[in-house]
């Protein structure tokens, strides 16, 4: 297997200046989520071969532009007087850094797992001295065969929602209460990520086992993200080793639709929701899915609000040192869009790998959008667990029956 | 209230004898001539045609007298054209434009400066103080090597640089003025602290595939003020060459430059220099004249190296841990004072007017034998010139030249938004001023235009051009896309 080489690390700014003096503080969702990043990798499979360090330069010039809209992104973290984070828009830039790979992205795709695709991302971890640190890392690496791979990672602080606040009665907040008591213990096992490809034949039968045989017809059907949630939530639950019911399993999900946010909005809009996994049997997947389709209707605009009232009055210190590792937490990540991010020759990712970090706990499911052309239901499972387990779970009888590719297995061989 | 009006009357009035003063002694012959023209006129109405007819017949001709008189008036002639020095005429320029991928915000800088400098916090708080007060803005670029963490100065880069700089400039100037490479008949090249084997010079005729016999030159090591001994270069080789175009090219290549150290004498040149190259045309052909934009009337040089202090006031050598860079030494502002002395000194006869020149040596006279305690007698040089251009060497510079010089803050606006926008250059900064008077549409036929330039050495270098003609606003240059922007004001310090 090819190893990465490191070229160089540099700033790059903004085309245009930042106007002295801009300010953009984070609401309590960005705040919350203080200790987790999330990193993407973007893999281009592009056919016109061109001169090393050419489509860098490319990139380069492309970002600089881009930075310009966004001078909330070449910021800098400082805390106000009341000791919480807020971006200064001092105009300083985004680091990034150039790699190289030997061969061809596919080749790089066949044989890549966890450890080898996380060579592609680059991330510091906050300096002592915040003012100085990048809340922005991008690397680009160049195959030499043909191909490039685009990985911008990012704090998941980000700047705020425009929302209004309103006072209501709340309900879940047990997954921020249990992440904020429960200290996450210090784990010897090596997780690991596997990937695994549904194409829309695939999920339709999913969601066609999961709907319960009570169900009547005008009830309408399991999305997607229910549907597979429901099979890794219990499948999951079964190579833990889970006899009588399943594991908690907080979710993850994106509110702003709820909100009335548009898409293009630029801060946290994920908020978690605590499953309750008691009292279902381990092949129940219908149940299982109603359980997870009450919790995503639970979460409404007054819930989220009253969530982000009661996390303001909570007033944390500190907040907690991971919202990932109090339990298993599976994240519905579908409307990302990631693959319209198209390149020049119209040409749009081959595939999108995502990794919320850090991975500690039980573990994480998360539920990706697909490359398309297949049907819009297609997706894309990528579950970090323990080695052990991980490898339970591509052995699973019921996921097997679906079929679904492996993009990323375990590599055992070393190359 | 009334203790001010005759203050003010008397001001007023003595400005309007100063003014008196300056027509008079300006244009003496004129006032000279005018009253003996006027008698012959009086004396040839009263003698009246006939007399005139009389006078005439009676002057004797003969035909060997008139022979070598005529003679004598084509021989004067031919030794007077002959002798006179071609003219110089500045064809056109071009400077160069960084793209915005090498644009450093202070914030960057400054970042960098920390990650980069760690165990010396004092040195980096010393840079953040020069950076507030230096004048620059936040758009002068870096070369690419100096934005790497941490950066990689490799002779391959600064190759780098220098190719995309010079090479753009000459581009530039080729579709500017119409120019192939075949044409030109000198060329030479001025970068102080990048001396590659084979020079830049070189790496120019290769790249253009300049002609063998083709006079080359590469200036290295003279400091800012290098981009006029070259035109002082160029000047004296036209006048040798006739009929020939010179290539001059002026540029400071940062990339091998930047000092990794920490001693702070040395770290201002960091915070200050920036890419940056200019591309002139110059040429003795006469169908140039009327294209041309500019004329060379003078070019001074004064050197004051002969002094040991101001040989050693910029001076590149290691610092204590065997790090290059270029020491400023703290007396650099009173030997550059002490320099343009001189240079005025020796330019001002050459241009200043007749009124000027005699208040001078009126003064001059009066100190050394009536009263040594009058106050010298500074020439107003805003009557020499309508534009100035003065090296962006830093904010402290241009401080001083405008107080020295007693100028006001327009003529000293080139200046000031130059260093602003473009940083420091070295040697090509004033081709970046004169385009910022150009790109204002000030620029008008007639218009003389001073060029001074400071540098290592100590050097203080002059250099004169008469504008050719009215130069409408050009529709390309560096200045193009944000001239609307200027002027700004330059706050005193920028808070960091």
């Amino acid at each position: 297997m090819a190893e990465v080489l490191f070229i160089c690390k540099r700033t790059v700014s903004s085309s245009k200046p930042v106007q002295p003096g801009q300010i953009s503080p984070l609401s309590i969702l960005d705040r919350v989520m203080e200790h987790n990043h999330l990193r993407v990798v973007f893999y281009y499979g592009l056919q016109t071969r061109r001169r090393a360090g050419e489509l860098t330069k490319k990139l380069r010039e492309s970002i600089t532009d881009m930075l310009s809209a966004f001078p909330v992104v070449t910021g800098r973290l400082l805390r106000t007087s009341e000791g919480d984070w807020t971006i200064k828009c001092n105009d300083a830039g985004v680091r990034m850094v150039e790699a190289r790979v030997e061969g061809t992205v596919d080749e790089w795709l066949k044989n890549v797992d966890r450890e080898k695709e996380l060579k592609l991302v680059h991330w510091e971890e906050m300096f002592q001295r915040q003012y100085f640190w990048s809340t922005f890392y991008v690397q680009i690496t160049e195959f030499e065969g043909g191909g490039l791979a685009v990985a911008p990672p990012f704090f998941h602080p980000l700047p705020p929602p425009r929302t209004g606040k309103k006072n209501r009665n709340f309900h879940s907040i047990n997954h921020y209460k249990s992440a904020k008591e429960n200290s996450v213990p210090a784990s010897d096992t090596k997780q690991t990520t596997i990937t695994l490809k549904f194409n829309q034949e695939m999920v339709k039968n999913c969601i066609n086992m999961a709907r319960t045989t009570n169900a009547d017809n005008c009830q309408p059907s399991l999305t997607p993200f229910e549907a597979l949630a429901a099979l890794f939530w219990t499948r999951i639950s079964k190579v833990k080793g889970m006899k009588s019911g399943l594991v908690d399993m907080s979710l993850c999900l994106d509110v702003r639709k709820v909100l009335g946010l548009e898409k293009g909005f630029f801060g946290n809009c994920m908020v978690y929701n605590r499953v309750q996994g008691d009292g279902i049997q381990e092949n129940d997947l219908s149940k299982a899915a109603g359980f997870i389709r009450e919790a995503v209707f639970k979460i409404d605009r007054d819930e989220v609000m009253d969530l982000i009232e009661w996390l303001e009055q909570e007033n944390w210190k500190t907040y907690p040192s991971c919202m990932n590792g109090s339990c298993l937490i599976c994240a519905n990540l579908e409307n990302m869009n990631s693959y319209s991010a198209v390149f020049e020759e119209n040409s749009s990712p081959l595939r999108v790998s995502y990794y919320i970090e850090p991975s500690v706990g039980a573990g994480q499911i998360l539920i990706l959008p697909s490359p398309g052309g297949d049907g819009p239901c297609s997706r894309v499972v990528s579950v970090t667990l323990p080695e052990v387990e991980a490898e339970k779970l591509l052995e699973d009888g019921l996921i097997k029956q679906f079929g679904p590719t492996i993009w990323m297995g375990l590599n055992r061989n070393l190359c | 209230m009334p203790e001010s009006l005759p203050s003010f009357s008397s001001s007023v009035k003595l400005k309007y004898v100063k003014l008196g003063y300056q027509y008079l002694v300006n244009h003496i012959l004129t006032f000279l001539l005018v009253p003996i023209i006027l008698a012959l006129a009086v004396e040839i109405l009263r003698l009246g045609p006939e007399e005139m007819v009389k006078i005439w017949n009676s002057l004797q001709f003969d035909v060997v007298q008139v022979l070598c008189s005529s003679f004598l008036v084509v021989f004067i002639a031919t030794v007077y054209f002959v002798s006179k020095p071609r003219s110089i005429y500045l064809v056109d320029y071009a400077c160069y434009k960084a793209p915005v991928t090498c644009r450093v915000p202070f914030s960057t800088f400054m970042e960098h400066s920390r990650l980069i400098l760690k165990d010396n916090p004092k040195s980096v708080h010393f840079q953040m103080r020069i950076l507030e007060r230096s004048g620059l803005g936040e758009e002068t670029c870096l070369p690419p090597a100096i934005h790497y963490i941490p950066p990689t100065p490799t002779m391959e880069a600064a190759r780098g640089e220098a190719e995309v700089v010079i090479f753009s400039c000459i581009d530039s100037l080729m579709q500017k003025t119409g120019i192939k490479p075949k044409d030109i008949d000198i060329l030479i090249v001025n970068c102080s602290l990048f001396s590659p084997t084979p020079s830049l010079s070189a790496m120019v005729v290769n790249k253009y595939k300049l002609r063998s016999n083709i006079k080359s030159y590469n200036l290295s090591g003279m400091g800012c003020s290098a981009g006029l001994i070259s035109i002082d270069l160029a000047r004296d080789l036209l006048q040798v060459h006739p009929n020939s175009n010179a290539l001059v090219i002026s540029t400071e290549i940062i990339t091998p430059n930047y000092y990794k150290g920490s001693e702070r004498a040395m770290l201002l040149p960091n915070c200050l220099f920036r890419m940056g190259g200019a591309a002139i045309l110059l040429s003795n052909k006469s169908r140039d004249s009327r294209r041309a934009k500019y004329k060379l009337v003078h070019v001074v040089r004064t050197h004051k190296g002969a002094d040991d202090k101001a040989y050693k006031c910029v001076y590149e050598q290691e610092d204590p841990e065997g790090k290059v860079g270029i020491n400023l030494s703290k007396d650099l502002m009173v030997i550059a004072g002490e320099a343009l002395k001189s240079n005025i000194t020796t330019i001002g006869p050459l241009v200043l007017p007749a009124s000027e020149q005699l208040l001078f040596l009126f003064t001059l006279i009066g100190r050394k034998i009536f009263n040594p305690k009058w106050k010298p007698y500074i020439p107003d040089f805003k009557q020499a010139f309508e534009h100035f251009c003065i090296h962006a060497g830093g904010r402290a510079v241009i401080d001083e030249l405008q107080k020295n010089l007693q100028l006001s803050a327009e003529h000293v606006e080139a200046s000031r938004m130059t260093l602003h926008r473009f940083g420091n250059t070295s040697s090509s900064s004033l081709w970046y001023e004169l385009g910022y008077i150009e790109a204002k549409g000030r620029m008008k036929k007639g218009d003389r235009v001073w060029q001074i330039a400071f540098g290592s050495g100590f050097k203080c270098n002059s250099a004169v051009w008469k504008c050719n003609r009215t130069i409408k606003t050009p529709v390309d240059g560096p200045w193009l896309d944000c001239i609307e922007r200027y002027p700004v004001h330059i706050p005193e310090i920028v808070k960091l």
